[in-house]
């Protein structure tokens, strides 16, 4: 272990980049993932699992307590907080992974090409990027989905965006520090194009640096998507969001607390499990980071 | 020293007896007042300036009208006198004479209220620069002092309720000229009426401090002192209220607000007048609800019942027609359809829609109305319509649907008792949205222009009455929108507080208080 722990993965060659570090999980990675894999699953299944359809009205028992008929209880409408948590968790989860996905790929690319190419691309790319980053991601994303309207699409879209220069930046850094390495250098010996090297031989390298940063990242997809819902910008009514169940609930929140309790639980645990594993990650790939925390 | 002794004895039992019976002159019934408000400060106590609920509230207090509803009422049938004695009107009806009552006095000496007095007010009040409810005043021509204690006012134009714009409300509010002169701007905070109650002093945020006008001209009032204090935040005053600090406060429309409220002994809810009508108003001239087939089928399909019982049957109640049920002429017979969402499913079919349709409204994100806006999504679900809501914040809301952008518009208001008011701004041709002379006719609705102009300049008051429930029963029968629920304002009291008369309205908009109110003991 220890001389896993003392050698840097990216001296390790690429190709082995993914496979040792995913050996390197610990628990609090592992129990990040369970959670996730969970909250998938409760996704996928939800209509196996939902004991009412989520939009169902029944004004008899608004605000009924949990228990009984309503696992978790009942809203100000009388809708089945368990079966809306299980709807909800699909628009946070395809909005998270949508947006994330987006970013992931574009920013990459964008930021693997300023870092591969330099000089004026670089630069001009790199700025771009920084103008986005000085925007705060919620007034952002908020401002864009005020103008293109509140749809799964345009939401997806506006997290996309602003997490996008945050990939392009870390994969520039990872870019230029492989630039240079003897691998680089033979394939160009070899006479490969500037596109294969990029893509078939750097990007293994600079992989794992990106899932970690995704992984994280993706906590705040969810958040963002949860605080836009909550400040009334989310998917419109009857859809079950998160961010929009603890809003609707905030206003009964002296009497019936459990409304925005359990949406809200439900958003800590997703955003929880993401940061799990995207610290999980980290250390995984750089050891040095666990030791300094 | 045994003298001195016995003295000091004395002495000290008298002052523990006086301590110990010290209760006994507060055993009578308490006669100071204190309000809790749902309001942050005073706005502007110059009642020709008073918009606010709570500055609405304070100046019906401190001031008088020519004639007034009866304390408790806003219906404009029970306008009797106030600082005018008797009246009579030409026959034309333009011109009115008013006989005022003599030795009416002004608060803190500023000498007895005449003509004079009544003249300068009404022109204050009818003047752009010196009144905010000017345009309800364009049809005045002419106010004269005859002599000291006759006024006659001259209208150049028939107006549907002449009482309503004299009686104590908004503009017709008399305040005294030589307080108004000689004070200026400082009024708005320092105002002269002839009411029961005068201003005393006002801490800004935190209260207004009322005297009792012992001089008031129905007789001195049974209350001393009212303190008016500001508690915006609803659980401060919600807690003040259940604490003891105060004997009267706003409450909420809401069920478990009532309920939390009753629980505590001695506590009595008042529930008021004039209530909010909520309508879904229906654009005719947008397919597919320019076929009436649909628009019958979607009021089918809502349930205003329901919706009521929803927000608490205590305040609120289904609508029945296309005017609040406090309006003079209201009739619940206006033919409103009732909830069946099966002949909703025939009728769309038979209009060509057999799989039902999807609509789209534009729906106010303001908690009250982002409700009842969903629940009509699940009302209108059970009869195939699907309603697809677009949140938008509610100042964005109340611009956008005055551009005329959403088919559907679920509306909130309350207006002046008298039809002309609620049927011109809704229902009239001229008010509809887009138009340089819209006011809130979201539904394009034409049907009931006839009616409502015949009404507006009809002498007789029967015959007036007839049309505005004419067109009531066409607005409602073309289904220009569709009445939904009405909705009072509600206040919390000890119930040692008898208000004198029984609360069933307030044109102020808040807790009336006369020389009758008093603490029961």
């Amino acid at each position: 272990m220890s001389g896993i722990i003392s050698e840097s993965p990216t001296s390790a060659h690429p190709r082995n980049g993914m496979r040792s570090f995913l050996s390197r999980l610990n628990f609090s990675t592992q129990a990040g993932l369970a959670v996730l894999l969970l909250l998938v699953l409760a996704a996928i299944f939800a209509p196996q699992l939902a004991t009412h359809a989520p939009s169902q009205q029944s004004l008899i028992n608004q605000l009924a307590p949990p228990g009984g008929k309503y696992l978790l209880g009942a809203d100000q409408f009388g809708r089945d907080i368990w079966s809306r948590l299980l709807y909800g968790a699909r628009y946070s989860l395809i909005i998270g992974f949508s947006a994330i996905t987006i970013a992931l790929v574009l920013g990459s690319f964008i930021g693997m090409v300023a870092g591969y190419r330099g000089g004026a691309i670089d630069i001009v790319l790199m700025q771009m990027m920084d103008v986005i980053l000085a925007f705060p991601s919620l007034i952002l994303g908020l401002a864009l989905v005020a103008l293109m309207g509140a749809t799964v699409t345009n939401i997806v879209i506006a997290i996309a965006f602003t997490a996008t220069p945050a990939f392009a930046r870390i994969a520039r850094a990872a870019v230029m520090a492989q630039r240079d390495r003897e691998y680089v250098q033979a394939c160009h010996a070899m006479g490969f194009s500037g596109a294969r090297v990029l893509f078939r031989h750097i990007l293994p390298a600079i992989l794992p640096e990106i899932m970690v940063m995704a992984s994280l990242w993706m906590a705040t997809a969810v958040r963002t998507e949860a605080s836009l819902a909550f400040i009334g910008l989310g998917l419109a009514p009857p859809t079950p969001t998160w961010g929009g169940m603890v809003r609707e609930g905030f206003e009964n929140i002296l009497s019936s607390f459990h409304l925005a309790l359990f949406p809200s639980m439900a958003i800590l645990l997703l955003v929880l499990a993401f940061n799990l594993i995207g610290d999980g990650l980290r250390d995984a790939i750089d050891p040095r980071m666990k030791d300094v925390s | 020293m045994t003298k001195s002794i016995l003295t000091k004895t004395t002495l000290v039992a008298a002052v523990l007896a006086a301590v110990a019976f010290a209760p006994v002159p507060a055993r009578a019934a308490k006669t100071e007042l204190t309000l809790g408000a749902a309001s942050a400060d005073i706005g502007n106590l110059d009642p020709h300036f008073a918009a606010s609920t709570s500055d609405r509230t304070l100046v019906a207090w401190i001031f008088g009208a020519l004639v007034r509803f009866a304390p408790g009422s806003t219906d404009p049938a029970s306008i009797g006198p106030d600082l005018a004695e008797s009246w009579n009107a030409s026959d034309d009806g333009l011109v009115w004479t008013f006989k005022l009552r003599p030795g009416v006095q002004w608060h803190s000496g500023y000498g007895e209220v005449t003509a004079d007095d009544v003249v300068f007010s009404l022109d204050k009040s009818r003047d752009p620069k010196r009144s905010a409810f000017s345009g309800d005043y364009a049809a005045v021509a002419k106010v004269e002092a005859i002599d000291p204690l006759t006024v006659r006012i001259t209208f150049s134009s028939r107006v549907p309720s002449v009482l309503g714009l004299l009686a104590n409300y908004a503009g017709g509010f008399l305040v005294s000229k030589k307080a108004y002169e000689e004070r200026g701007a400082s009024f708005s905070r320092n105002p002269i009426g002839f009411g029961p109650f005068q201003v005393q002093s006002i801490a800004p945020g935190t209260a207004a401090n009322f005297i009792a006008n012992e001089g008031y001209f129905r007789g001195k009032p049974k209350l001393t002192k009212i303190t008016y204090r500001f508690l915006s935040n609803t659980a401060a005053r919600d807690l003040a209220f259940l604490a003891g600090e105060v004997d009267a406060a706003g409450g909420l429309t809401d069920k478990r607000w009532l309920q939390r409220t009753l629980a505590q002994p001695g506590t009595a809810v008042d529930s008021f007048d004039p209530a909010e009508l909520a309508m879904l108003h229906i654009n005719v001239t947008k397919p597919p609800f320019d076929d009436l087939r649909v628009r019958q089928a979607l009021a089918y399909a809502v349930d205003g019942a329901q919706i009521a019982d929803f927000r608490g049957p205590r305040f609120s109640r289904a609508g029945k027609s296309a005017v609040p049920s406090n309006n003079l002429g209201f009739t619940d017979k206006a033919g409103a359809l009732p909830h069946d969402p099966a002949k909703a499913k025939a009728l769309l079919a038979e209009a060509g829609y057999p799989k039902g349709i999807t609509v789209t409204m534009l729906s106010s994100q303001l908690p009250s109305l982002e409700t009842i806006a969903q629940i009509l999504q699940s009302q209108l679900a059970e009869a195939g319509i699907t309603l697809n809501l677009q949140p938008v914040e509610h100042a964005a809301w109340q611009q956008m649907i005055r551009k005329d952008l959403s088919a559907l518009v679920l509306y909130g208001a309350a207006r002046f008792p008298v039809p002309d008011y609620y049927l011109t701004q809704f229902f009239h041709s001229r008010s509809i949205v887009g138009k340089p002379t819209a006011a809130t006719n979201f539904s394009h609705c034409d049907v009931a222009d006839k009616q409502i102009e015949a009404a507006r300049v009809e002498v007789d008051s029967q015959k007036q009455i007839a049309f505005w429930q004419d067109a009531q029963k066409t607005i409602i029968g073309q289904v220009c929108a569709i009445p939904l629920t009405e909705t009072r304002d509600v206040w919390a009291r000890k119930e040692k507080l008898q208000w004198g008369f029984k609360f069933e309205g307030s044109m102020s908009l808040g807790p009336l208080l006369t020389e009758q109110t008093y603490f029961a003991d």
